[in-house]
This record gives structure tokens, C-alpha cells and sequence, in this order.
């Protein structure tokens, strides 16, 4: 599966955008969050980010891909984050690399920043105690057919333990 | 965890009822400007004509001290909107540079508190930048002095006024963090959530909206006194005399006479400015050309 139907609506990033991007790339070069590596890309506007399964977790010697996409306003806006396949077998994350997390969409605040997300996507996934996807993963998927960005989808975050 | 991706579906549940609610309420906030014009106090009789007899009364007292009101969009934001404005607004009129001197010496504590709670400077540093921009505009005489109607256009800008917001959210949850013993009992008995959940999930978002705990930590992180009055339905049109209830929010260190310049209107889930009687500000824009 290509993932690089998400994101339709794709508006060039605001000056302001691109310069709080371009000074979140400098502070990841010299401080990456820890099992994280940014794929340098000719694009500020989307960053691939491999992610290394933590140790003494269920997802250890695992390698997984994010993709995330920033909108015009960001970090007023949330940028849009997904796993590439093969995404992480994980009761919150969909089969086509969607992440059920709040902070992605009403919970996010423009006082994140990529390596916050990143950080709490790995906690998310350290804390698993299962490897398996969310029950609804099916009708989620088949619902997303035509190329619906996660941030189109109305969330509802009922457990925040797993 | 669920999703909603259509079909299926059962009778809706409290938090789709509350999105659902969020929804029209945004439809609605998009009918009004951030801050709205000036507008005698009147208006609110109007709109209460058929309303409670008690909210009747208190508008009557509210008429002996209050002249005008300014609407902020009800879109969650409505108190730091307010605050902005109204802050602003006093600076412009009294020309008062000891206090945006003052404020600005406050603005560097406030950014020492958020990289000593560990904010990396680029994060908030966009948004700061905004709201001192407005500060030093309001001075006339200068190349980037603005007049009230470019500082009404400004507080109606998207941009400005969302991060001048937001700067005041960071401002907010840098100061209940690093008062956290302060501020627990409050957060705790009404959300159950610590400290730092209560920033993450009701203070750093945008739209969420603020209350007590904001307005004093906003309040004594910029040493800016604020006065609520408070227009609901509680008290008795049978008890004699029916009160207006006010509470002032003074900075810690300032003495507790002071007159707040910053005076807000609070009816039940929303804050809008309120304006004394004979408020120098009501002769605009003369008053610009005079200094204190």
C-alpha cells in the first residue's frame, strides 16, 4: 500500500511554519529523542522518521516507519502522523497506519512538537501488553478506502492504558 | 478505544453528544469577530428582555458601574482574547510605559519557567515574539506605533491573536506547573487529573476552555490585576437586595486595593470585556496624542 494518498489538501507551509520546521530539524540534529532517526528527505513538509522498537518491550529488534505530513499553519494546526507498512501490530493502530492517539488530533496543542509526538508513540507502544490490531480494524480500513487522512476520522480515545 | 467511521451505529454516547455540542458551538463562534465592537451595556437587556428576573436585576446594578461591553467569540479562547484586548486596550489609552517595562521584565520570567520546566526555546518562542510586538506598538510616536482601530484589526487577525493565545496558554501552564503545590487542591477538586495532565489536557490546546485556575496563573505570571463580574442566575429575586458578584484576581506582591484595569464579564461558560463608566476610553481617539 502507498501511503502517499494522504495529505490531499496539501497547502504550501506558512513562512512562519517553515521557519519554526526548519528550527525543530536543527534541535532533532543535535538532539534526537532516543530510538528515533529522521530520514533526511528534500522535503521540510514531510518527514520520514524511522522508529526503533524499544528493549525489554514487545516490539524490541522491531523497525517501524512514521510519516508525518505538516499543514499550512503548523504548529497551529496538528501535523498528520502515520506508520508506513508495515505498521506495528498494536491495539490502537490500524492495518493501513493509522494511530488512534489524542494528542494527534483534540488534544493536540501547539505546544508539541515532533519529538514530543514521537516520544509518546513509543510509550504507547512500549506499553502494550498484546500484538494485535484494534477490533474495528476491518470496518476502519474499509472506510478510509478512498484515501481519508486519519485527522478526517472522529476519534473517540476511551482508553489511554494501552 | 473506538472509531466512528459510519454505520453501526448505537444511540450516541456523552462525548459524541459533547462533539456534537462543540460543533455547533464553533458554527456559531464563526458568525463573531475574536473581539467585537464596543457596545453599550444595553444590548445585554435586550437580549435578556424574556430572560430570568434575577439576571434583569443584576443587569440594573451591573448599569450603575458599567458602561459598554466588548464580545469575545465564544470559541474557548474567549477569556485569553479578552485579556488580550483589554490589556492592550488600557496600554494604548494611558500611554503607560513603566508598565510595559514592567510586564516585559515579567515576560522573561515567564520564558526562564518554561526552559526550566524543560520547553525548548523555539517552541514558544514564535509566540512571545507576537505579543511583545503588540506591546511595543502600542507607544505612539514611533515608526510601529498602531492606533486602537489597527490594534481592534490586529486582535481580529487570526495570526496575531492566535499566538498571542496561545503565548498566554504557555504562560499559564509554565506558572501552575512551577507552583504545583499552589495549584493541586484546585485542579483536584474539580477534574481528578495532577498537574501536569491538567496543562497537557485544559490549558496548552487551543479552545479549551479557562477558568479559576487560568485567570490566577495568567494573572500572576504577567503581574496583571483582573476583575471578574460575575452575571448568573444565583440568588433570589425575593431575597432584597440581589448582588453582583465580583472577584479580583490580584497578583501575589501587589497590594490588594488596587483597581483592576482589566475587568471581564463572565456569564456561565463565557468571558467577555466590560468597560467602566466614563472610561477615558470612551473618548477615543483623542486621548492618544496626550502622555502620562
Amino acid at each position: 500500500m502507498s501511503s502517499s494518498g494522504y495529505g490531499q489538501k496539501e497547502k504550501v507551509l506558512s513562512r512562519i511554519a517553515a521557519n519554526r520546521l526548519q528550527k525543530e530539524l536543527t534541535e532533532w540534529q543535535v538532539n534526537a529523542p532516543c530510538g528515533f532517526k529522521h530520514k533526511v528527505t528534500d522535503s521540510l513538509q514531510r518527514w520520514i522518521i524511522e522508529v526503533h522498537g524499544a528493549p525489554n518491550t514487545l516490539y524490541e529488534g522491531e523497525q517501524f516507519h512514521l510519516q508525518v505530513d505538516f499543514p499550512e499553519h503548523y504548529p497551529m494546526e496538528a501535523p498528520q502522523v502515520i506508520f508506513m507498512q508495515v505498521p506495528p501490530m498494536h491495539p490502537h493502530i490500524y492495518s493501513n497506519g493509522h494511530i488512534c492517539l489524542d494528542i494527534l488530533y483534540d488534544s493536540w496543542s501547539p505546544a508539541m512538537t515532533v519529538s514530543s509526538i514521537c516520544i509518546s508513540i513509543l510509550s504507547m507502544l512500549s506499553s502494550s501488553t498484546v500484538k494485535a490490531r484494534p477490533p474495528d480494524d476491518d470496518r476502519y480500513v474499509r472506510n478510509c478506502r478512498n484515501g481519508r487522512s486519519p485527522k478526517e476520522t472522529r476519534w473517540w480515545f476511551h482508553d489511554d492504558k494501552v | 478505544m473506538d472509531t466512528e467511521t459510519g454505520g453501526e451505529k448505537e444511540r450516541p454516547r456523552d462525548d459524541e453528544i459533547q462533539a456534537f455540542h462543540n460543533q455547533i458551538r464553533a458554527a456559531d463562534a464563526e458568525k463573531l469577530e475574536f473581539v467585537g465592537d464596543k457596545e453599550p451595556l444595553s444590548v445585554l437587556e435586550d437580549e435578556y428582555k424574556a430572560g430570568s428576573a434575577v439576571f434583569l436585576a443584576k443587569l440594573q446594578i451591573l448599569k450603575e458601574n458599567y458602561g459598554s461591553i466588548r464580545r469575545a467569540r465564544g470559541d474557548g479562547n474567549c477569556f485569553f482574547r479578552s485579556f488580550m484586548f483589554s490589556y492592550l486596550e488600557h496600554l494604548i489609552v494611558t500611554q503607560d510605559e513603566a508598565e510595559i517595562a514592567r510586564v516585559e521584565k515579567s515576560i522573561e520570567i515567564c520564558k526562564q519557567t518554561l526552559i526550566d520546566l524543560g520547553h525548548a526555546e523555539f517552541t514558544f518562542e514564535d509566540f512571545l515574539g507576537i505579543f511583545v510586538e503588540q506591546l511595543q506598538s502600542v507607544i505612539q510616536g514611533k515608526e510601529t506605533s498602531i492606533s486602537l482601530d489597527t490594534l481592534v484589526e490586529r486582535c481580529r487577525d487570526q495570526y496575531v491573536s492566535n499566538y498571542v493565545v496561545m503565548f498566554f496558554r504557555f504562560v499559564t501552564s509554565g506558572e501552575i506547573r512551577r507552583r504545583a503545590e499552589f495549584f493541586e487542591p484546585f485542579i483536584q477538586g474539580m477534574s481528578n487529573m495532577s498537574v501536569v495532565q491538567f496543562c497537557r489536557s485544559s490549558v496548552e490546546p487551543m479552545g479549551e476552555e479557562s477558568d479559576h485556575v487560568h485567570i490566577t496563573a495568567l494573572s500572576d505570571a504577567l503581574g496583571v490585576p483582573v476583575r471578574v463580574v460575575y452575571l448568573d442566575q444565583s440568588g433570589d429575586i425575593n431575597d432584597k437586595p440581589v448582588t453582583v458578584n465580583n472577584h479580583d484576581f490580584i497578583p501575589e506582591g501587589m497590594d490588594t486595593s488596587v483597581d483592576p484595569y482589566v475587568i471581564l464579564l463572565y456569564r456561565p461558560g463565557h468571558y467577555d470585556i466590560l468597560y467602566r463608566r466614563e472610561n477615558p476610553a470612551n473618548v477615543e481617539p483623542t486621548i492618544l496624542e496626550q502622555k502620562n
